[in-house]
């Protein structure tokens, strides 16, 4: 039984492994036809993303710093997807949540720690219902999420940033963005020297929260049963309609929560040029890590990781230019895609190996 | 005169399941022999079919043809070796026609395709030439299944297979269709074609096999002449015990009505009537059997009954209570218990385990979830005791389904809506797709929860099992109630008239004028 259970994670696992491996020696490849050194660039490439170079300056520290938020969106994606619901909403969620938190931040004035309570909520309460239109029009007018998300990430796009240039604007000298929030309204850091703080736990709070809801709860059983067979949820007198609408709004309520965790913990405000794609970096992540929460947490970290390897790595220290993280990271995409690619290996390995399992018990009981 | 072909000790198993599908299997036609290969399901005979076929490497076991030893590896080399197979779901392109399809993946050289016009000559040919008539201009997606069959095959004759193998031809065909599947099977036989015809319905190996294989959990545990045995005789290699073809079933006096139909109007999903102004009901310790040809409302009317589907007009009671504006669930709750046509889509959720498909209906019941969180351990308890009491041995709790035979998924929708002392049963095409054993467990588990006191609605195509199981017979015709039988008196002949939308006085002045003629 235990086994079993273990097989299945290490099935689940196995895929995106042989992914990513088989993107980075694409990267090798590619690199190597520039004509730079490659083992020098894995090298460089994992330092930069998960070595520790002085014990107060390692690059995990700010790799976990950038997983925070896409940890926090791929939640929300896996909370959709789960549901039946391919909404790629995030972004959208994600930027009217920076807004509430950016304005909160300096426009209500609390103790400390009420502060940033009161603006965690908002925030969750606006992506929840930047959320629950694309549910809503989706189940009472049928219009597909996609297609409806997609449009509420431009507008929420465009709302910001005409919010950063005009009402919500700190002064008209520099690029524009809002005043610096208060100092009752930031998350605390663990570390001076990088942004790493509160907001990661939050997020792995997040993570054992929604694997517990999706898998523990009734709330979460609904979803799931009319997110894989709507025919049977209805056979079995699931409130698919009502079960649709709850994924979007919990959805929503994550990554308007990684909107918060961002402002409130990383850039203490808004400004212009703030949507960085941190939501589609969500759904990417989700879809790597087999829609699973734990699978969304390791993924988020490696994709952190990898993109800040290629910045200060590949860009910096060897001139590579670093849109090869994206290229790699793109390529990743496409080897999980075409995972039926690897499961012939995998089978005759598997094979392989119970067999002469079998061969040794067999051989031990004689 | 060598074999035609031979399979020596074949032998495969899958870890992932861990099941030994074959297990030194031995297996042997000579041309212009039917080979009938029958066994349940999962007793491994399209694992089997697809090692001969190349699509799975066996563990060990060698394959002769005409004699002399070959290697298949891949699919190519059976197609060299004269090997074709038409797999149990088809393989055709939908949005291409006959013609393309058949010679899909043939065309004469790389760079040109053949003319539409000469494409078409080709396969008017064959199709001449095997007597097996075909439009080559047909679109496959508009063709009916039993002409899609019929294009499978000649792409297999085109390919110049000496062999064929065919997968359980006859699960998705009309009665018309089989019985014009087994005339070009006979007929393939008589020039000399070497067939190997997978089933598991007895009567069908009967009809048209030379030679019957008889396959048990892997292993090969009979091969016969088809002369030298009969059904009882295969049902039992087959299952393993004795099998009750047609189950006991005592007389019992019914009780006061649990269900009612009042005067009930339903659309179809093109919004045409399906079910126009039928009225029924069904008593405590009684099945009725809803016979008529699949297509005549039955989908609608049971979707109706069970919820899923509203209606247009008239009324449902259960128990004397109104539930026709009720949703499924308050039904369900209600004691409504529903083993759906379509297991596969409707019945199971295949993604996930058992445990989760066997509380779809009452994970809402206190017993299974409190404050909103499940309770795990009453459902695992709850899925060993289904498991346990509908002793579907296959199935294990926590774990997925998605590789059970049909017989067993069958076994769990039929555990899952029976538990729980339901009054009143809709069971549509309860045995569909199954095997001798798993109908028998079906048929004695309806005829069990009758005697208990349920009220039992059987729906069904088979006239056999109409036969076998209902106390009472309704037949419904073009979405109305054609007649009432009792079944006690009622002949096949008469339900077949009302099927077909004839009136019972037709029969008897039939049989007047027969009588007549005879003196
Ligand atoms: N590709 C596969 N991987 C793992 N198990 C399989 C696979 N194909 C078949 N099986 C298992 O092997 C057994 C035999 O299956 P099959 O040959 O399809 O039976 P049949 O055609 O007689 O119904 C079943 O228990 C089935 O679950
Ligand atoms: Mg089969």
């Amino acid at each position: 039984m235990k086994n079993k259970k273990l097989q299945k994670i290490l099935d689940a696992i196995l895929i995106p492994v042989l992914a990513i491996l088989s993107g980075l020696v694409l990267m090798g490849i590619m690199i190597a036809l520039t004509g730079k050194p490659v083992w020098e660039s894995y090298g460089v490439l994992f330092s930069k993303a998960f070595g520790c170079e002085k014990a107060s300056n390692c690059a995990i520290v700010t790799t976990l710093e950038r997983a925070t938020p896409i940890i926090l969106t791929g939640l929300s994606a896996v909370v959709a997807f789960r549901s039946g619901l391919f909404s790629i909403g995030q972004e959208g969620q994600y930027l009217m949540a920076s807004i509430a938190a950016g304005w909160l931040g300096y426009n209500i004035h609390l103790p400390n720690g009420v502060h940033q309570s009161v603006i965690l909520v908002a925030c969750m309460a606006v992506g929840a219902a930047y959320g629950f239109i694309p549910g809503v029009l989706k189940v009472k007018l049928g219009v597909n999420e996609l297609l409806s998300t997609i449009v509420l990430n431009s507008i929420a796009t465009l709302i910001i940033e005409y919010m950063v240039q005009f009402p919500m604007r700190a002064d008209v000298s520099t690029t524009a963005h809002s005043p610096i929030i208060d100092e009752t309204a930031q998350l605390p850091i663990f570390m001076p020297g990088s942004k790493w703080g509160v907001g990661f736990i939050i997020a792995v709070v997040a993570v054992i929260l929604v694997f517990i809801y999706l898998w523990k709860t009734k709330s979460g059983y609904e979803q799931r049963m009319a997110g894989q067979s709507k025919r049977f949820a209805l056979y079995g007198g699931v409130p698919s309609d009502k079960a649709a609408i709850r994924a979007m709004i919990i959805s929503g309520a994550l990554a308007g929560l990684a909107g918060a965790v961002e402002v409130m913990g990383v850039h203490r405000r808004i400004m212009t040029g703030f949507s960085t794609g941190l939501g589609f970096d969500g759904v990417t992540a989700a879809i790597l890590g087999q829609t699973h929460p734990f699978g969304v947490f390791i993924v988020a970290i490696l994709f952190a990781g990898l993109k800040l390897g290629a910045q200060l790595g590949l860009q910096l220290k060897l001139g590579i230019p670093r849109e090869l993280g994206a290229t790699i990271i793109g390529f990743i995409i496409l080897f999980v895609a075409a995972s039926k690619f690897y499961e012939g290996a995998i089978d005759s390995v598997r094979s392989w190996f119970t067999k002469s399992k079998k061969v040794k018990a067999k051989g031990g009981g004689d | 005169m060598a074999l035609a072909l031979e399979m020596k000790g074949i032998t495969k198993y899958f870890s992932s399941t861990d099941v030994q599908a074959n297990d030194n299997v031995n297996l042997t036609v000579e041309a212009g022999e039917v080979l009938a290969l029958v066994g349940e399901n999962g007793a491994g005979k399209t694992t089997l079919m697809n090692i001969l076929y190349g699509l799975i490497k066996p563990d060990s076991g060698e394959i002769f043809i005409n004699g002399e030893k070959v290697q298949i590896g891949h699919p190519d080399d059976a197609i060299k070796n004269g090997i074709g197979m038409v797999h149990q779901h088809f393989k055709l392109v939908p949005s291409f026609t006959v013609a393309q399809n058949i010679i899909l993946g043939m065309e004469p050289n790389k760079a040109g395709f053949l003319s539409p016009k000469e494409e078409n000559k080709v396969v008017k040919e064959l199709a001449d030439k095997f007597n097996l008539p075909v439009d080559p201009k047909a679109q496959i997606r508009d063709l009916p299944v039993g002409m899609q069959q019929r294009v499978e095959i000649l792409k297999v004759l085109l390919r110049e297979a000496k062999i064929l193998i065919l997968d359980e031809p006859t699960a998705v065909l009309t009665p018309q269709e089989v019985k014009e599947l087994m005339d070009v099977v006979r007929q393939l036989a008589k020039m000399g074609y070497s067939v190997i015809f997978i089933t598991h319905k007895l009567i069908e190996v009967m009809e048209v096999a030379d030679k019957v294989s008889v396959m048990r959990a892997g292993k090969n545990v009979g091969n016969k002449k088809v002369s030298d045995t009969n059904i009882p005789d295969l049902a039992r290699m087959m299952v393993g015990r004795e099998v009750l073809l047609r189950v006991k079933k005592d007389t019992i006096q019914r009780g006061k009505p649990v269900f009612e139909a009042k005067d009930v109007s339903v659309s179809d999903v093109h919004g045409l009537a399906a079910i126009s102004h039928v009225s029924f009901n069904v008593h405590e310790g009684e099945i009725v059997g809803l016979a008529g040809v699949s297509g005549n409302g039955q989908t609608e009317l049971v979707e109706v009954i069970s919820g899923m589907r509203p209606l247009d007009g008239g009324n449902l009671y259960l128990n004397e209570q109104d539930i026709t504006q009720a949703n499924v669930r308050d039904r369900r709750n209600a004691g409504v218990a529903h083993i759906p046509e379509d297991r596969m889509e409707v019945g199971l959720n295949l993604q996930t385990n058992l445990d989760e498909n066997l509380i779809i209906s009452r994970y809402n019941q206190s017993e299974f979830s409190k404050f909103g969180f499940l309770l795990g351990k009453s459902i695992s308890r709850f899925a060993e005791t289904v498991v346990k009491s509908f002793s579907i041995a296959a199935a294990k709790p926590g774990e997925d389904i998605s590789m059970l035979s049909g017989g067993n998924l069958q076994k769990v929708v039929v555990g899952r809506e029976l538990s729980g002392q339901p009054s009143f049963i809709i069971a549509n095409q309860p045995t569909r797709g199954l095997d001798v054993g798993s109908i028998e467990f079906v048929h004695k588990t309806l005829i069990e929860e009758r005697d208990r006191g349920a009220g039992v609605l059987l729906v069904s195509v088979e006239l056999e099992e109409i036969m076998a199981l209902a106390d009472r017979i309704l037949v419904l015709f073009r979405g109305q109630i054609q007649g009432e039988l009792d079944a006690k008196t009622a002949t096949e002949e008469e339900v077949g008239i009302l099927m077909a939308g004839g009136k019972l006085s037709d029969l008897q002045t039939n049989q007047a004028k027969s009588g007549k003629e005879s003196k």
